[in-house]
């Protein structure tokens, strides 16, 4: 009964049926503006938000470790001075990893604390020395893991040292960006369902319009498959439109917040440069888009199509 | 083509609207369908074309027994018949010449053949000057033949046909029902339902007469058979 059997007919035919479906998705979006702007607006505004989040996370991160910070770590010991303490110098020095080893002996410690106070015979009443001697190490890798892989070397060496490191708060902020970063990874799972299901429904009302045409295609012979092709282009067009909006409102947030932020950080004394969203970005805002607008419209069709 | 064997239909709310009815109606041959309306007339086409399911019985199209047949396999199915209504159901937001495409697109034609069926179709309908018209601006005969142009336009088997004439005027009436003639000379089997009584009855072809879901068994020939 078909005369396109032949394999160039059939991709020929195919290809007019896809393309038939697209026409016919994007000729009822520009019919219906109004609900489409809606549903851009919204999909770009879902989108931007995370993006936006993830943006201020990134240069958070780019933030610390643009700070040229040398780590530092001190081993207090429970000794005056003398050979013991420059043996143990040496013995750190020789481990791999260290830059720069320094001692200072209790009393140099206790001479220095007293140039630090404004009155120095405050001390004068002090029987003996309480100040232990100090080892400072630095590492020649500034990463928090390498510092703090070489905290670990050192207390196993010298298990009655105290190890202290000034690395700390790098740490700190590479703990709370990774927990910045998982809290984003949850509110955008939460906004990309919402948004998924606000595009179903809005396929499920489109296709229950196109009732009448669906009832004559289903008698003639049409498939679901055949059915919901036109509204998964849809998606897919809604998707892109959203990803282009998120694009373009996130590039006026960080226009409008760029400058400000780069202020404060004059302002603490670190040179920086607010980075606003690369290739990649817009790359993956077009990408969710797309794919939230497919995975909304399967959802919808199958819905309307099953009633 | 159509067998049908003690064919019950009840509907959810009780009524029964074919109570064991069977017919055999054979591959070329035409046959009318008459009765009151509410006689079950619509609900036979229907379960020939699979709209509808039996409640009892067992229904054979083109060789193929019914009953088995899953509902994913129901669009093959129905592309070998075409359908048409009384109230023509025409899609209004398109032309004439897409509504009349809508089963080859279904059916993955090639549009340069699409474009050649349809104006075959419409050729033989007698409404080619009108294939860019809406069908808002068409008669109601015109809309008629508009749907019956689509009910062929892919060439099915058979060709089933629920009160075609029933808004028209005698002579647009007899007009429509001397196309599904000369589809049925072609070789297209077809089943027409009608309460037309007094048109048909001129038309010299079977008969057959449904009340109150019942209908007498029936084994409609080719014409050539009957004479």
């Amino acid at each position: 009964m078909k005369d396109g059997s032949d394999r160039a007919g059939y991709l020929e035919a195919w290809l007019y049926n896809h393309s038939e479906a697209a026409r016919r998705s994007l000729w009822r979006r520009v019919h219906a503006p109004g609900q489409t702007l809606i549903l851009v607006a919204v999909l770009g505004f879902v989108l931007a938000l995370p993006a936006y989040l993830w943006l201020l996370l990134e240069n958070a991160r780019a933030l610390s470790a643009g700070v040229d910070h040398q780590p530092r770590i001190a081993l207090y010991l429970d000794l005056e001075g003398g050979e013991a303490l420059t043996g143990t110098a040496a013995r750190i020095d020789a481990l791999p990893g260290v830059a720069e080893v320094t001692a200072i002996e209790a009393d140099a410690a206790l001479a220095a604390y007293r140039e630090s106070l404004p009155d120095p015979a405050l001390l004068d009443w002090l029987e003996d020395n309480p100040l232990p001697a100090i080892i400072e190490v630095l590492p020649l890798e500034r990463t928090p893991e390498a510092v703090a892989a070489m905290e670990q070397q050192l207390a196993t060496l010298l298990p009655e040292a105290t190890v202290i490191s000034d690395h700390e708060w790098v740490r700190q902020l590479d703990a709370l960006h990774a927990a910045g970063l998982r809290v984003l990874l949850v509110v955008s799972a939460l906004l990309a369902l919402g948004i998924t299901l606000i595009l179903a429904v809005a396929s499920a009302a489109e296709l229950r319009e196109r009732h009448e045409e669906i009832a004559i295609s289903r008698i003639t012979g049409a498939t679901d498959r055949f059915l919901r092709r036109p509204s998964l282009y849809g998606g897919l067009l809604l998707g892109v439109g959203g990803g282009l909006v998120s694009l373009i409102l996130l590039g006026i947030v960080v226009m409008m917040t760029r400058s400000p932020v780069e202020e404060a950080a004059v302002v603490f004394g670190i040179p920086f440069a607010f980075a606003g969203p690369q290739a990649r970005v817009g790359l993956m805002l077009v990408g969710t888009g797309l794919v939230l607008g497919w995975i909304g419209a399967r959802l919808g069709s199958a819905a309307a199509l099953r009633d | 083509m159509i067998r049908l064997h003690r064919v019950t239909k009840r509907f959810g709310c009780g009524t029964e609207a074919l109570r064991n009815v069977s017919l055999r109606v054979d591959a070329g041959a035409l046959a009318f369908l008459t009765g009151p309306s509410g006689a079950g007339k619509s609900t036979l086409l229907r379960l020939i074309a699979r709209l509808e399911r039996p409640t009892r019985g067992r229904i054979m199209v083109d060789g193929r027994d019914l009953g088995p047949l899953a509902r994913r396999q129901e669009p093959e199915f129905r592309r070998n018949i075409g359908l048409v209504f009384q109230d023509h159901r025409l899609l209004f937001d398109r032309p004439v010449h897409a509504n009349v495409a809508l089963p080859l697109e279904i059916l993955g034609f090639r549009r340069t053949e699409a474009r050649k069926r349809v104006r075959a179709a419409l050729d033989k309908v007698g409404l080619l000057q009108k294939e860019n018209a809406q069908p808002l601006t068409l008669s109601a005969g015109e809309q008629q033949r508009v749907g019956i142009a689509r009910a062929i336009v892919h060439r099915p088997a058979l060709l089933l046909a629920d009160e075609p004439t029933g808004n028209l005027d005698p002579e647009l009436s007899r007009e429509i029902l001397q196309l599904f003639l000369d589809f049925n000379r072609v070789g297209m089997t077809a089943l027409i339902a009608s309460h037309n009584l007094g048109l048909i009855s001129t038309l010299g072809r079977p008969v057959l007469h449904l009340e109150n879901g019942r209908l007498e068994a029936r084994h409609v020939t080719e014409p050539r058979s009957t004479g």
